[in-house]
């Protein structure tokens, strides 16, 4: 478990104080995948510092596994740090050394006997698919494998904890989605938490639990990643959401809509879990005096749970309208009248 | 011509015995002074604004005096040292003292070029200040160090040949005792072709050598 306790981070640059992070709260339980999401210079990069003191809190405490790490000596950081894997978004990879040296580094630091270092390399290169790979230097590989190496490196001292700075945001969308495949799979084979940093809410929605929305180094929004998804507070979070579930109409069809003139209502509608599956428009349709037209939507899935989105425009009787939506209220399906969204 | 081989052929090696003795010391000091001319510096590793302070400052001092004015200067330590201040063992402790600061000032460029992302994966692994030098700066600069170490021999060639102001021997004592001051164009000519194979052969090797440990 990671604890943030009102964790802060002041850099001075000048004369100026630039406060990186601002009483930072958030508790990271033990085998959860978190995310960190936030815009370049929301403090993403200073918070996941703080957790293997490359960057110390100027105020607050980071906890792991209860203990309080800020009071350690670098001897003990040495020691929690090898507990703690890290991958970066540049993978910083020796260059001069091959792939098998670049994942044996960690414990050629901890003096572990040749034949046990042979033995865990060959292991861990295996498990990142590169066994084959083993005497290439990391400028013959490409993205996707070096990011792979990383990862191979940073289980090598078999840590409890996996922190990913910006991990796949150097990667293109296919590479990104195997290496996120291999997170998974760490954090389910192995029980390692992960707390990952990035500003791609894609990322988010493919692995994490739970998300923290950081923005001028506050957390403005957290939750589990089907909450904010679908009932995101804040205009950055909403924004973050938007950017990978688009609901937003397109311009010919609001340009079509407004010049119709006509003051039927608009309506968002949001079903989760096994409301998805129900017939329910016909069924309105039927039961009562309204023409429903879908405008735009769309279904995904969020941590295993299917999740869908539908624009719709009511036409009819403004009492026939209400009782067509109570009815599709009692079915757990969300509704929310968006007409100024549109008009 | 006024020399013969043999005179040419002990000058060359003059020449060669100042550089290499000169370069071996230079190193020994200026290797570990680059080093901490690193990690001294803001927010590197051994972060210590008064020993980077003191050091840039010395090495400064000692980089813009004028060899040959830095050879006649440290002669009473030259003395001391050796025993004498004439001579090409004489010659070799003004030598050290110009290329030791320069050498210092060549290292810390190229440790600089390391990836400051290499060393944040070093220091998340837990490596020791020691072992990021040694096992992460060290091998990933080693290319560029090389090169970096080709450029102060040939800068050692081209100072020893000023050695022969104070009767130190070499292919430049030659150059101006016999091609110069007695106007022996061949001399000068022969002297000079030989520095140049000499410098184009060192550069070569440093090339390939980098080459050859990029991969370390």
């Amino acid at each position: 478990m990671i604890q943030f306790e009102g964790v802060s981070k002041t850099y001075q640059s000048g004369k100026q104080e630039i406060h990186a992070l601002n009483g930072i709260d958030l508790t990271v339980e033990t085998g959860e995948i978190y995310g960190v999401i936030g815009f370049s210079g929301a403090g993403k990069s200073s918070l996941i510092r703080t957790v293997n003191l490359l960057e110390r809190p100027s105020a607050g405490r980071v906890l792991i596994q209860g203990k309080d790490i800020s009071t350690l000596s670098s001897k003990e950081i040495r020691t929690i740090r090898k507990d703690i894997g890290m991958i970066f978004q540049h993978f910083n990879l020796l260059s001069s050394k091959t792939v098998y040296h670049n994942v044996a580094m960690p414990l050629l630091l901890a003096k572990t006997p040749k034949n046990e270092i042979d033995e865990q390399v060959k292991q861990l290169l295996d498990f990142v698919g590169l066994a084959d790979q083993a005497q290439k230097y990391p400028d013959q590989l490409s993205g996707g494998q070096k990011q792979r190496i990383g990862i191979a490196r940073a289980l090598a001292t078999n840590p409890s904890v996996l922190l990913c700075d910006e991990a796949t945001s150097a990667l293109d969308p296919q590479t990104t989605k195997s290496i996120l495949d291999l997170l998974r799979k760490i954090n389910k084979e192995y029980n390692i938490t992960i707390l990952l940093i990035t500003h791609e809410m894609g990322v988010i929605r493919e692995i994490c639990d739970k998300v923290a929305v950081l923005e001028a180094g506050k957390v403005i929004e957290q939750g589990s990643v089907f909450d904010i998804f679908s009932n995101p507070q804040q205009p950055t979070t909403q924004r973050f959401v938007r950017s990978v579930m688009n609901d937003e109409l397109p311009e010919t069809l609001l340009a079509q809509i407004r010049n119709a003139q006509s003051d039927n209502a608009i309506y968002r509608l949001q079903f989760t879990g096994n409301s998805v599956g129900q017939p329910f428009m016909s069924r309105v349709s039927r039961e009562f005096k309204v023409d429903l037209n879908v405008l735009f939507g769309n279904i995904t899935e969020l941590q295993g749970v299917p999740y869908g989105n539908l624009i719709v425009e009511f036409a009819g009787e403004p009492s026939e309208i209400q009782l067509a939506l109570s009815s599709i209220r009692k079915s757990n399906i969300d509704i929310e009248e968006v007409n100024d969204y549109v008009r | 011509m006024s020399v013969n081989y043999d005179q040419i052929l002990e000058a060359l090696w003059e020449t060669i015995y100042m550089t290499g003795a000169a370069f071996g010391f230079s190193l020994l000091i200026g290797f570990p002074l680059g080093i901490l001319l690193v990690v001294t510096r803001k927010g590197h590793l051994l972060e210590n604004e008064p020993v980077s302070k003191v050091l840039n400052i010395v090495i400064n001092i000692f980089r813009s005096v004028p060899f040959i004015i830095l050879m006649v200067a440290i002669i009473p330590l030259t003395r001391l040292i050796v025993g004498t201040s004439i001579g090409t063992a004489a010659a070799i402790v003004p030598l050290v003292f110009y290329a030791g600061p320069y050498i210092a000032r060549l290292i810390e460029n190229s440790l600089l070029e390391v990836d400051k992302g290499v060393i944040e994966a070093a220091q998340a692994m837990g490596a020791t200040p020691m072992q990021i030098i040694f096992r992460f700066l060290i091998p990933e600069a080693l290319s560029s160090l090389v090169l970096a170490l080709t450029i102060a021999i040939v800068g050692l060639i081209g100072a020893s040949a000023m050695a022969g102001a104070i009767g130190g021997g070499g292919l430049g004592d030659l150059a101006i005792t016999y091609g110069y001051q007695r106007f022996d164009t061949l001399v000068m000519f022969i002297t000079v072709a030989i520095l140049v194979v000499l410098v184009q052969g060192v550069q070569s090797l440093g090339n390939v050598l980098s080459r050859t440990v990029r991969r370390n």
